[in-house]
């Protein structure tokens, strides 16, 4: 086009100017300049647009792999090779190749009376691990569907907003002030034992944990909110016509549930159990805080080896071990359920699943969109089953009751049992504020009356204060790092063709699916090498990528949903394509990423365990100073710390909230 | 010197589907160019391509005698109009209006104020400023996206559908109002629809697309009476076609043998005797044949210099309905053929079981290509 663009600009631009008299009125001159230079423009920039495009393609996708592959993937890649290294005993270990890490981990115990062979200990804790996450996930789907089934079919939207964000609320609080919840009340002098004794069914005080039982409460505690709102926004999604054809057809309520609702939830029902149990998998907190020794599960294996025994190797083959666990369970999901990889892992599942589901839910929207890229599923596993069949025996139960005696027994059946559940998520909390206030010196429960102490202890101890500190800046640098790195990746996805832009996607969603020990152990190992570790930088990058999936999932789909029309009117309107994504598309995606930002400050606000493999020591943060406050006994400093750090969450949150023109709404 | 002209502009995506096939249209400045065609006949990338939302595979776009065949959407100085409107949501009306022109950066505040105001007295829409897109109705929201297109003072008007999702009271309302407005500021415009009836009352010039292709170039009046291919004919209005073979051609005049009934038809184009070809009847063109009150009103549509003969049907009425101001009448042949009729509105007395004999000008019967 070169020369020709410019004859005809010469040329014709004056005509131009006379032929569209009314146009041309107040701006002929202007007119005219700008059609010249607007073609120049063009023809300077025609190779150039396209050279620009290209290049500008690989420009915005190196920053996020930059982060994901160089800093993430490789050297979780390279933990794979350091198992292999030969550990030298007293912390020092060297290049090698040995399966010595491996025999140990798979090593079998020889007895002499049948079976003859018996797993040796990381294999029998390594199973025990697997049954714990089993376990939680069946009691989570066994409690949460009734609660998400109320929630989702209730009719008055205030009090299914307050539960939700009890639900919702109730994720922002470390897993470490949780477990402490639990201790306080599982504890020899705690809330149950006090009652017990009180009630005179307990002759004596007797402690709850640390043992099985009271590490699937704690677990179930902590997971069930997972659950809840997966199979919530699921329920929800299931069009209330469907309910109402069935009953139209004569079913009653159990078995228009038993027939339509739970069918239809399946989906809700895999994706719920197969995201509780992948986190109960790679739970370290729990099990640390509420098993006894006996269930030391692999995290809590993983994390000694680095911590207490300084054997690397060692750590990186239990690490490698229970990456194939959960490679091996995301496998067999794949295969009983039909979903692709690609879906499990990401991008175009987030437009399909996440968004329907996000349109009917209201105080969830970023979780459920969230949870939208943990993948949609067909059928779930044998669960189904359990839970139709329990259905249909309260089905046959209730038959023979009358119609209407019967909805009436079955719902205040179950508001009975919702506000049961509800007080389960809700009472731990309470009573950690209601410790908070205890004059005593010692845990004891009830409070024997009111005192501020423990408030001034926590704000004059400088110990609490850098930790309160360095929690906010390592959250607050690491949720900018992490939109950055899930943002762009997103933008870059959507906006250019890539041949491997699958794989890419699943760089986006990868750091979560591993369990967050096995990335404190790789970036240790990483950052030992880089002499960066034990410092509040490694900390910022370990939490920014692994909560990076984060904003990539919401601004993913935040893009997804924009109508291009809108960038197209801007364009025609004169806007250059920079001016088109800063006055259009960040405005209409800015919810998307400011969840993002916060879903990443939250949960890196609240994480322990990379945080404290990677302080080394050397930093300290509200979690890490509770759960080492926890060694000493239940200091009711603890509780306070616990109330002021939940109560600057909530008000941070709020705050970002407003600034930001009422996200969550 | 032309608006916009389009040089055997050809469009391939890239999954290989030729969606522009070539078409060369030049466009005036200040007319208003329709293009229509079914869903899919390659109308709106031809549009876009205008826009700069579409590259073209090959060929030439200029607009204001510059060319911008490769020039970015921001660089064209067109105003589009959307079908869904797009208006941003985030901005209110004024903002709306204002983008444009902070857009170009050559307008002082106070410039932009007044213009928006202006624009909102253009399309008189006074004092809503300050809502959201989302406050007002589908109409409102018509005339803001036209406010906007047309506040940073284009070369041209780009109009995409943009009536198709309104009612059909606003809609011909705002085909009335658009027209005035174009008219109003002189500004050349392309619309895109694929609705008959507003490519037939909007425009100076039509071109009919199919395929990918202009079937034919025109004002309404010319294209609808005189359609040069049966899709044409087919396409806007409605159409009697009646496929056969020329047995004859004398004086002007073809005689078309079209198995049970042979008909003369006026000769615009070569055709010689044995050529396979269309008649084309509008179903205007018929009168009642019996010598009652239908007939009084009827002349040839080139003002009676019916210098042919006329072709007689007779059949049975199967189906009557009323049009307002016109009733529509189908019939069945007796060589079972279906033939559609509309005359004035009227006290006939006709109805559905009446045998009644119709009969058609020469001069009104037009020769498609078969």
């Amino acid at each position: 086009m070169g020369s020709d663009t410019d004859t005809s600009a010469d040329t014709d631009t004056t005509p131009a100017t006379e032929a569209a008299p009314e146009l041309v009125a107040d701006g002929g001159t202007a007119t005219s300049s700008d059609a010249a230079s607007g073609s120049d423009a063009t023809d300077g920039g025609d190779s150039g647009r396209a050279g620009l495009k290209a290049r500008a393609k690989w420009y915005a996708l190196s920053y996020p792999l930059f982060w994901l592959v160089a800093v993430f993937f490789i050297p979780l890649c390279l933990l794979f090779v350091f198992s292999f290294w030969v550990n030298i005993p007293g912390g020092q270990y060297e290049f090698g190749f040995t399966f010595e890490n491996y025999l140990r981990f798979v090593s079998v115990d020889f007895t002499s009376s049948w079976p003859f062979i018996e797993p040796g200990l990381y294999l029998s804790q390594m199973w025990l691990t697997i049954e714990l996450a089993l376990v939680t996930a069946i009691f989570s789907l066994l409690l949460g569907y009734p609660i998400a089934y109320y929630l989702a079919r209730m009719d008055r939207p205030w009090l299914r907003s307050l539960l939700l964000i009890t639900i919702i609320s109730s994720l922002w609080v470390t897993y470490v002030i949780r477990a402490y919840a639990w201790q306080v009340i599982l504890a020899s002098g705690g809330v149950l034992s006090s009652i017990g004794v009180a009630t005179g069914i307990l002759s004596e005080p007797q402690s709850f944990y640390p043992g099985y039982w009271g590490l699937v409460v704690g677990m179930v505690y902590v997971f069930l909110p997972f659950m809840v709102l997966t199979l919530y926004s699921s329920i929800r999604n299931i069009d209330g016509e469907l309910l109402e054809a069935s009953k139209n057809l004569g079913a009653g309520s159990v078995k228009t549930f038993r027939r339509v609702t739970l069918p239809l939830s399946k989906n809700g029902i895999t994706s719920g159990t197969a995201l509780v149990f992948i986190l109960a998998l790679g739970s370290y907190v729990l099990p640390r805080l509420l098993g006894s020794s006996a269930e030391r599960t692999l995290p809590v294996l993983i994390e000694q080896q680095i911590m207490s025994e300084s054997n690397y190797p060692f750590a990186a083959a239990m690490s490698i071990g229970l990456i194939l666990v959960v490679m091996v369970f995301l496998w067999a999901l794949i295969r009983v359920t039909n979903v692709t990889a690609g879906s499990l892992g990401g991008s175009e599942e987030v437009a399909t699943d996440g968004g329907s589901q996000q349109a009917g839910s209201t105080g969830t929207s970023p979780l459920a969109k969230v949870r939208g890229g943990f993948g949609n599923a067909a059928s779930a596993i044998g669960l189904t089953a359990v839970a139709g069949q329990i259905g249909s025996a309260i089905d046959s139960v209730v038959t023979r009751v009358d119609a209407n005696t019967r909805e009436s027994v079955i719902w205040v059946t179950f508001r009975v049992y919702v506000a049961a559940a509800m007080a389960f998520i809700a009472v731990p909390l309470a009573i950690i504020i209601a410790v908070s206030f205890t004059p005593e010196q010692f845990l004891t429960f009830p409070p024997g009356g009111f005192s501020m102490q423990w408030y001034v202890e926590f704000f004059t101890s400088e110990s609490w204060m850098v930790a309160l500190v360095n929690s906010f800046a390592i959250a607050g640098a690491a949720a900018l790092l992490s939109t950055t790195i899930g943002g762009g990746l997103a933008f870059a996805l959507d906006r250019f063709d890539y041949k491997w832009s699958s794989i890419y996607g699943t760089f986006g969603v990868l750091p979560i699916l591993v369990p967050p020990v096995i990335i404190g152990v790789a970036f240790l190992v990483f950052f030992l090498e880089l002499g960066i570790a034990g410092s509040r930088t490694s900390i910022i990058v370990a939490h920014g990528i692994f909560y990076a999936p984060f904003p990539f999932i919401l601004v993913s789909q935040g893009l997804d949903e924009i109508d291009r029309t809108y960038e197209e009117a801007a364009m025609n309107l004169g806007a250059s394509s920079l001016r088109t994504l800063r006055t259009i598309t960040y405005p209409l995606i800015r919810a998307n990423v400011i969840s993002g930002a916060l879903f990443a400050f939250i949960l890196s606000l609240n994480e322990y365990i990379i945080a404290w493999l990677l302080s080394l020591f050397l930093v300290n943060t509200i979690p890490i100073e509770i759960f080492n406050s926890l060694r000493y006994g239940y200091s009711p400093t603890i509780a306070a710390a616990s109330v002021v750090f939940i109560a600057l969450t909530v008000v941070v949150m709020t705050a970002i909230d407003r600034f930001s023109g009422g996200i969550w709404e | 010197m032309s608006g916009i002209s389009l040089a055997g502009v050809k469009k391939r995506y890239p999954g290989g589907v030729l969606a522009v096939k070539g078409v060369d249209i030049d466009i005036e400045s200040g007319e208003f160019v329709t293009l229509v065609g079914p869903s899919g006949c390659g109308k709106t990338t031809t549009l876009r391509t205008i826009a700069g939302f579409e590259t073209p595979t090959d060929g030439s776009v200029h607009i204001d005698g510059n060319e911008v065949t490769d020039a970015p959407p921001y660089e064209r100085d067109t105003g589009m109009v959307f079908q869904d409107f797009a208006l941003f949501p985030h901005m209110t009306i004024h903002e709306n209006i204002a983008y444009g022109m902070e857009a170009d950066g050559d307008y002082t505040t106070e410039e932009i104020d007044a213009r928006v105001e202006e624009m909102l007295e253009l399309v008189e829409l006074p004092g809503v400023g300050d809502r959201t897109p989302d406050q007002l109705s589908g109409g409102q929201q018509q005339r803001i996206a036209l406010a906007r297109a047309l506040a940073p003072q284009p070369k041209a008007l780009l109009l995409d559908e943009p009536l198709a999702s309104l009612d059909k009271q606003l809609r011909e309302q705002m085909q009335v109002e658009l027209r005035r407005i174009q008219q109003e500021i002189g500004i050349t415009t392309v619309f895109v629809t694929h609705n008959q009836e507003e490519a037939l009352t909007m425009s100076d010039r039509l071109a009919v697309m199919n395929d990918g292709q202009f079937e034919q170039v025109g004002p309404p009046e010319e294209v609808y009476n005189d359609p040069n291919s049966r899709f044409v004919a087919d396409f806007l209005g409605t159409a009697n076609i009646f496929d056969g073979t020329v047995s004859s051609v004398e004086n002007g005049y073809a005689m078309v043998d079209c198995d049970d009934v042979s008909i003369q038809a006026v000769v615009q184009n070569g055709v010689s005797a044995g050529d396979d070809t269309s008649v084309v009847i509008r179903p205007e063109r018929f009168r009642f044949d019996d010598g009652t009150a239908g007939n009084a009103d009827v002349a040839s549509a080139d003002g009676g210099t019916n210098a042919g003969g006329t072709t007689v049907f007779e059949g049975e009425i199967t189906f009557k309905r009323h049009l307002g101001s016109s009733v529509e009448f189908h019939l069945e042949t007796d060589s079972g053929r279906e033939i559609t009729v509309v005359r004035r509105s009227g006290m006939d007395k006709r109805g559905p079981g009446d045998r009644v004999a119709v009969s058609v000008a020469a001069d009104d019967c037009r020769l498609v290509g078969a």
